[in-house]
């Protein structure tokens, strides 16, 4: 019954938020212009990367296009859900209508999550996942299995995502503008555009404990690939399980500390 | 109209409730940003110093002060916003903060000065989102609607962009998604500021309506005077966070201003001396005079002016409102100066 109403709240939001990005009918096609072109430099990229078949770091150039399509589809959900709700966070409670979304009668942290979706970054998510499957495909250790295992990796990392993002924007309660907290993650999650276990001993370490990009691309692809450990796949589940916990507590911490503004 | 819960328990409690900021303070100028931003210089403000009152059912009641007095804190503690830093609150028998869903589908916050609205779609559009949040059904949302296009004439502009709406329509957009799923406690934040008269008379008759109608119980903040005495008989004064007058409007017009005034025309000339005699001469423009007289005394006095003075008419009035709010005002200020800045500079330090 609960879960009927929250599914029922997130169509109106879908449906809204595609009837406001229809008023503008221009920037419309502009948007997906632009999710066309980027899905296209990005194969292009790896391409001419690719274009002599040496493997990187014992990645294979199929392999390594598992980890892109990874990349590509993560960074449309970013771009589809999480951009355009959480980074609105500072500029909500810098003008004070933040009021708002604490005062219905749904969970807020789920309100301030999901009002706004642009849906032209999903085509990025369609190109990402469009490449796995490709990707995928043509290797012999692919598994329908590994394949399973690989999309329940794929939500935990986009619960990670969530949750890390999530926590960067809630610090806008106290500091208000926080747009350059959100570029800083964007910054470390251009290496999950690579595959974590390529690299030196040091930055992996960094990379999956420090900034778990380890577990939002080279984990799922590394399942999807037929090359997973246990060790991984429980550390992704735990990470992303500990890590939403966290934020929904500090979720609860932050508006109990908001000020508002006065008006 | 029809109200069945005649229970006896306040609707608003709060008692000794308070709420204190820490704020960060800046120097003007790049310097005194830099200063800052290496290390920011923190002070205490008590926004709302430990106040109480309690609001019945079906009540509408004025906070009045001036600007940063507190009354915009208490209603977001009572709103269930901002965590009160100490003290009792109980909004229909719910605490506020804890922003249980049946607290918070029998309550509302509208602030004049702040939207709701999706900025790019028409109001409807925002309407449709507060339906489904509030779980309104349709045919209860379909006769809130009618009703709501009726009081506030919403014809023709709920199809807009609200963007494209002038400020008074857009208000009463904002009002109309605020009251949608029928709250039984309305609190407005300078509802009709920056309306025109006009609006600010049309917003007023609907508060009102919906009062009668749903036996709300409505706090209301607001800068036009007009607001406060056309709507509410209560009156509470929040100045420096403490509560200065809590009671009836017209016993707050008496107990400030203990006077009122009998403007005459007159119909020959009449000297100022002689017009004294009656009580203090406020105004003298020609054949026009205003005198003010003792309250107990107004009926007596302006019988005997009738009688021995070439009177063409006469009226008897209430002083305006605005000068003896700001009476009260300079009042509470002059002792809150002598009071504050002892404490203020220590929490500043």
């Amino acid at each position: 019954m609960r879960l009927k109403r929250y599914i029922r709240v997130l169509g109106i939001f879908v449906r809204a938020s595609i009837s406001a990005q229809l008023e503008y009918r221009v920037n419309f096609a502009v948007n997906l212009f632009g999710s066309l072109l980027l899905a296209g430099g990005t194969l292009l990229g790896i391409t001419i990367l690719y274009s002599d078949g040496t493997p990187l770091g014992g990645w294979s150039y199929r392999e390594s296009i598992v980890v892109v399509g990874l990349f590509t589809l993560v960074q449309g959900y970013i771009g589809a859900f999480l951009y355009p709700n959480l980074n609105k966070i500072g500029e909500e409670v810098r003008q004070g209508t933040m009021d708002f979304n604490l005062l219905k009668p749904v969970d807020a942290q789920f309100l301030i999550s999901s009002r706004n979706i642009n849906v032209f970054r999903l085509t990025d998510a369609l190109v990402g996942a469009g490449l796995v499957i490709w990707a995928a495909s043509g290797l012999e250790n692919a598994s329908s299995i590994g394949a399973l295992l690989g999309l329940c990796l794929i939500v935990t990392a986009l619960t990670i995502v969530y949750a890390v993002w999530f926590m960067l924007s809630m610090t806008a309660f106290w500091f208000v503008k926080v747009g350059n907290v959100t570029e800083l993650f964007n910054g470390f999650f251009r290496a999950g555009a690579f595959p974590v276990s390529a690299l030196p001993g040091w930055v992996r370490l960094v990379f999956t404990f420090l900034i778990p990009v380890a577990f939002v691309t080279t984990v799922p692809a590394e399942a999807i690939i037929g090359r997973w450990n246990a060790g991984s796949v429980l550390g992704s589940g735990v990470a992303a399980v500990l890590l939403l916990g966290v934020s929904r507590w500090f979720w609860t911490y932050a508006i109990s500390k908001y000020t508002s503004a006065s008006s | 109209m029809s109200h069945t819960d005649h229970s006896t328990t306040p609707v608003i409690q709060v008692r000794d409730l308070e709420k204190v900021y820490t704020v960060h303070e800046k120097e003007p100028g790049l310097r005194g940003s830099l200063a800052s931003f290496v290390r920011r210089r923190k002070t205490l403000v008590r926004a709302v110093d430990r106040i109480s009152f309690e609001i019945d059912a079906g009540q509408m009641v004025g906070f009045l002060g001036p600007n940063g007095a507190g009354k915009t804190t208490a209603l977001k503690m009572l709103a269930g916003l901002l965590h009160p830093t100490d003290g009792f609150v109980r909004v229909g028998g719910h605490v506020p903060k804890e922003r249980r869903t049946e607290f918070l589908k029998n309550i509302t916050l509208v602030m004049g000065q702040k939207q709701q609205l999706l900025w790019d779609l028409p109001a409807l559009d925002s309407f449709l989102v507060n339906q489904a949040i509030y779980e309104i059904p349709n045919d209860e949302y379909q006769a809130t609607m009618r009703e709501f296009s009726e009081i506030l004439e919403l014809e023709g502009i709920l199809k807009k962009q609200v963007r494209k709406l002038s400020l008074g329509e857009r208000m009463k957009c904002e009002l109309a998604a605020a009251l949608l799923h029928r709250p039984r406690v309305l609190f407005l934040d300078e509802p009709t500021i920056g309306l025109d008269v006009n609006m600010q008379v049309r917003i007023r008759e609907f508060v009102a309506e919906y009062n009668r109608r749903f036996n709300a119980t409505v706090i209301l903040t607001s800068h036009y005077m007009a607001d406060v005495t056309a709507l509410c008989k209560r009156i509470i004064v929040i100045d420096k966070g403490h509560i200065v007058f809590d009671g009836d409007l017209s016993a707050l017009v008496e107990e400030a201003a203990p006077g009122k005034t009998v403007r005459l025309e007159l119909s020959e000339n009449v000297s100022d001396e002689r017009l004294s005699f009656y009580g203090k001469l406020t105004s003298r423009e020609g054949l026009f005079a205003d005198v003010l007289v003792p309250r107990n005394e107004t009926s007596r006095l302006a019988a005997r002016m009738l009688a021995e003075l070439p009177v063409a008419d006469v009226t008897i009035e209430d002083p305006p409102i605005e000068g003896v709010i700001g009476t009260l005002f300079a009042g509470t200020n002059r002792q809150a100066v002598d009071a504050v800045p002892a404490g203020a500079e220590q929490a500043a330090r």
